[in-house]
């Protein structure tokens, strides 16, 4: 299977050969990788694919995985409407 | 028609006699069992594919299945973005699938 069948983030549909090409072209953190290809701002928040992408990141000669999360995580934890933050009730 | 339900398993046994709704996915009807979700009930009717992606057109069903990954996200009588994998089917429910959103 080549790279460019793999996804990594499927929200998205950001195959494996476009974070790589991202990476060793731009020389990026995780959070420029999620910038510049949309990966991880899908509907599911990154929940799937960011530690693959912070591990790709790694891998390829990135900053190293700390205990800090390159890829932060911010509230609301899980994704939450406009309607439902604006006081709707269904 | 359920051609993907199992009436006869093993080891739970026989499915016993479950009360039917009906759904509507796409305008289509289709029959489920009362305590289905929108996704067991539309597998267990040999629909495979719930949306389609919006940038590329490519088609999404059941990935994780525990409310985890979106990927079964539909539209439920007008709401956006409701997991089907999560969702207990109701009577009448309109199921409307993701669409591709042609690029201009």
């Amino acid at each position: 299977m080549s790279e460019s069948q793999i996804i990594v983030c499927r929200c998205e549909e950001i195959t494996l050969k476009e974070i790589k090409e991202t990476i060793e072209h731009f020389k990026c953190s995780s959070r420029e990788v999620k910038l510049r290809t949309r990966a991880g701002m899908g509907p599911c928040g990154g929940r799937t694919c960011r530690s693959m992408i912070d591990q790709l990141v790694a891998e390829l000669g990135g900053p190293q995985i700390t205990n800090e999360v390159p890829l932060s995580f911010r509230p609301p934890v899980r994704p939450v409407s406009f309607g439902l933050l604006g006081g709707e009730t269904t | 028609m359920n051609l993907m339900r199992v009436y006869h398993h093993p080891i739970l046994g026989n499915l016993k006699k479950q009360k039917k709704v009906k759904i509507y996915f796409d305008n289509q009807q289709y029959e489920a069992f009362e305590g289905d979700t929108i996704a067991s009930a539309l597998l267990a009717s040999g629909v495979r594919v719930l949306r389609l992606h919006e940038d590329n057109g490519t088609p999404r069903g059941i990935y994780c299945n525990i409310g985890h990954c979106f990927e079964c996200r539909v539209r439920v009588n007008g709401k956006n973005t409701v997991r089907a994998c999560l969702t207990p089917v109701e009577n009448d429910m309109r199921i409307e699938s993701g669409i591709f959103l042609h690029k201009t």
